[in-house]
């Protein structure tokens, strides 16, 4: 067992930063989590409170159920891959997978054999004999998950280990640590910047702010029950465009734009009557053509970006609502062309404009 | 693509005239640095008599070389400036790495007050430290010791090359020694057996640097030593004496003197470059 439980876990650097406030969190054995949230919200500075490499300020770190607040990192039985893969210069591939079992006292030939199996699953067989200074970043990144699962730790931490690659390996190699994750299932914390890359591997995601965990859950959960307006504009991409609307019975309008909102949402609007709120729309839920009855409202067409498999509309609606649209590749579409763009009346999100919580229907 | 070009020196200059510019100007560099090595290096061979015209003179010879190695004195100044610069090189790197290291990594009051130690030393001109050093030296009975020349020369190197020390070590990645943490280290074994390792060509560098500075050194060892502990620096200088000046003496000296010197130098430098290159 290799769950992972923190507990109102708090990092101070001196008394001015709070880096993390009062995380809680539960892995499960064999989970795959993913950290993720923008520049400085706390995400690393959490998993290197789990390595070990980050003092506590208070709070309680468990590693299968064990405390694990004062104990070195390498009494931890944990692996960690860095961003910059932190292989060690000096020494050769094999020696960079052996260090970690020889510092355990293994047996040689246990090492040798830790080490091919590893060498199979990753494709290193080559490379083995060489320093890395020889290989690329892809490479380098492979030998770095090697030296972790030549260890057979009870957790795998990950710091933004992808960031260094060019997009086309990065989406590589996010395949291949899930291939690794589904071969040996071990408990797994994920550190990244990037939504696609917590969404495409992680059981559950993690999303912080400023220290704060926003919201924790599926990626379908984190996607389609945003806890807040931050977390429905961090996820997804592009991003979900907010609309600052007036609720007008069971409409919400704003200049140059009126959409109407099915009955559950009219419910649960009801005390906003007259008010201001923040409507949420994604891209990929708007459409062009006239849609359901009070769905559509005109716009103008501002910007075309041809993607190839698809195409993004920039429109702007009104004075001031700009909306980014996700239309099919073969749409004949150009600047200044007036179109009508319609939404997906159950897919629209609404928050409130002061807590940024959610007005749920 | 757009050709991205070097801005040229001298645009203006055709390039064959551009190129005999540089050649004459390394020309004039390479003489300026190498006339007097090449000046002592002739008087060295030239006898007695020969000193004053060694432009004019055909006659050479190695006696002044068997005259210098037949002073018992000189020898032991040469295996004394060997020792000490040894020596002085072996101690303080054994602190400098690791102050660097330290200055480097952790940013603790011990750090901070350490950093501040250092930069008040460094701020310091070389030449006040001597009266001072001379006093504590002779106070303590190491006057003219191994000792009391040894300790002055590694505090020195400690401050000045802390500071080195710790830009290498900013200039090596922090996670390596991390993962060696995590992959069961201890911070001291992670010190010893991924951070020195990957800093080995600046440690090269430094005791490359540490070396020569030592074996060149003469105010330290003009005030702190005596009759007993002769360096080279200082017997060199003992050659101007009330009775004249032995050149030829004195440039042999000078000669036998720049050999380790020259090789440290040639075969560390390959060192002194990738490390300083950290």
């Amino acid at each position: 067992m290799a769950a992972i439980s923190l507990n109102k876990l708090n990092k101070h650097y001196g008394s001015l930063f709070h880096a993390v406030k009062d995380v809680d969190l539960e892995i499960a054995d064999k989970e795959f989590v993913a950290l993720v949230g923008p520049s400085g919200c706390g995400k690393s500075t959490t998993l290197r409170m789990i390595a070990g490499l980050e003092d506590i300020s208070s709070g309680e770190i468990r590693i299968g159920g064990k405390i694990v607040n004062h104990l070195p990192p390498r009494d931890r039985d944990v692996a960690m891959v860095f961003q910059n893969y932190a292989l060690y210069q000096h020494m050769s591939v094999y020696d960079n997978l052996a260090f970690g079992l020889r510092n355990k006292r293994v047996a040689e030939t246990e090492i040798r054999s830790a080490i091919d199996r590893a060498a199979d699953i990753l494709g290193l067989h080559e490379l083995l004999q060489r320093k890395p200074k020889q290989l690329s970043g892809g490479q380098q990144q492979r030998v770095a998950l090697g030296r972790c699962i030549v260890r057979n730790p009870q957790v795998f931490l990950f710091d933004e280990p992808l960031s260094n690659l060019d997009a086309k390996l990065r989406a590589r190699m996010r395949i291949e640590i899930k291939r690794l994750h589904a071969q040996i299932p071990t408990t797994s914390v994920f550190v990244t910047h990037d939504q696609i890359e917590a969404m495409t591997l992680g059981d559950r995601v993690v999303i912080m702010r400023d220290g704060y965990v926003q919201q924790v859950g599926t990626p379908l959960t984190v996607y389609e029950k945003p806890a807040n307006k931050f977390v429905a504009g961090f996820i997804g991409a592009p991003a979900m465009n907010f609309v600052d609307v007036t609720v007008r019975g069971d409409a919400v309008e704003t200049s140059g734009l009126k959409i109407s909102v099915n009955p559950a949402y009219a419910r649960a609007l009801q005390p906003y009557d007259g008010k201001p709120v923040v409507m949420g729309v994604r891209p990929e839920h708007l459409a062009l053509g006239d849609g359901a009855p009070g769905s559509s409202f005109d716009a103008r067409v501002e910007v075309v970006e041809q993607l190839g498999s698809e195409i993004l509309l920039e429109t702007r609606a009104g004075a001031d609502s700009i909306t980014v649209a996700r239309v099919p590749a073969e749409t004949r579409i150009a600047p200044g062309d007036r179109v009508k763009v319609s939404s997906q009346l159950s897919r629209l999100h609404f928050f409130d404009p002061n807590t940024e919580l959610p007005i749920s229907g | 693509m757009p050709m991205v070009t070097r801005p040229q020196f001298l645009p203006d200059l055709p390039n064959w005239s551009r190129k005999t510019f540089f050649a004459v100007a390394l020309a004039a560099i390479c003489f300026a640095f190498a006339f007097p090595v090449l000046w002592l290096i002739l008087t060295s061979l030239r006898p007695e008599s020969g000193v004053y015209y060694v432009h004019r003179g055909t006659e050479f010879t190695l006696i002044n070389f068997k005259d210098v190695l037949a002073q018992e004195r000189i020898v032991h100044a040469f295996i004394n400036s060997a020792v000490i610069s040894t020596l002085a090189t072996v101690f303080s790197l054994l602190v400098t790495v690791s102050s660097g290291y330290m200055l480097s990594r952790f940013t603790g009051p011990a750090s901070r007050m350490w950093f501040g130690t250092i930069y008040v030393f460094r701020c310091v001109p070389y030449i006040s430290w001597v009266l001072p050093l001379y006093f504590v030296v002779q106070s303590w009975g190491l006057y003219d010791t191994y000792i009391g020349l040894l300790l002055p020369h590694i505090a020195v190197h400690i401050c000045f090359f802390s500071w080195l020390m710790k830009g290498f070590f900013d200039g090596i990645d922090p996670s390596m020694e991390y993962a060696a943490m995590i992959d069961g280290c201890t911070r001291w074994g992670a010190f010893i057996r991924v951070a020195i390792p990957s800093a080995l060509p600046a440690i090269s560098a430094l005791a490359v640097l540490c070396w020569l500075f030592t074996w060149n050194e003469f105010l330290f060892a003009l005030i702190l030593t005596g009759n007993r502990v002769p360096v080279i620096t200082v017997v060199m200088a003992q050659f101007v004496t009330e009775m004249g000046l032995h050149w030829n003496l004195m440039a042999a000296t000078a000669v036998m003197a720049l050999l380790p010197a020259f090789l440290v130098a040639l075969f560390g430098q390959k060192y002194v470059i990738q490390g300083l290159r950290i």
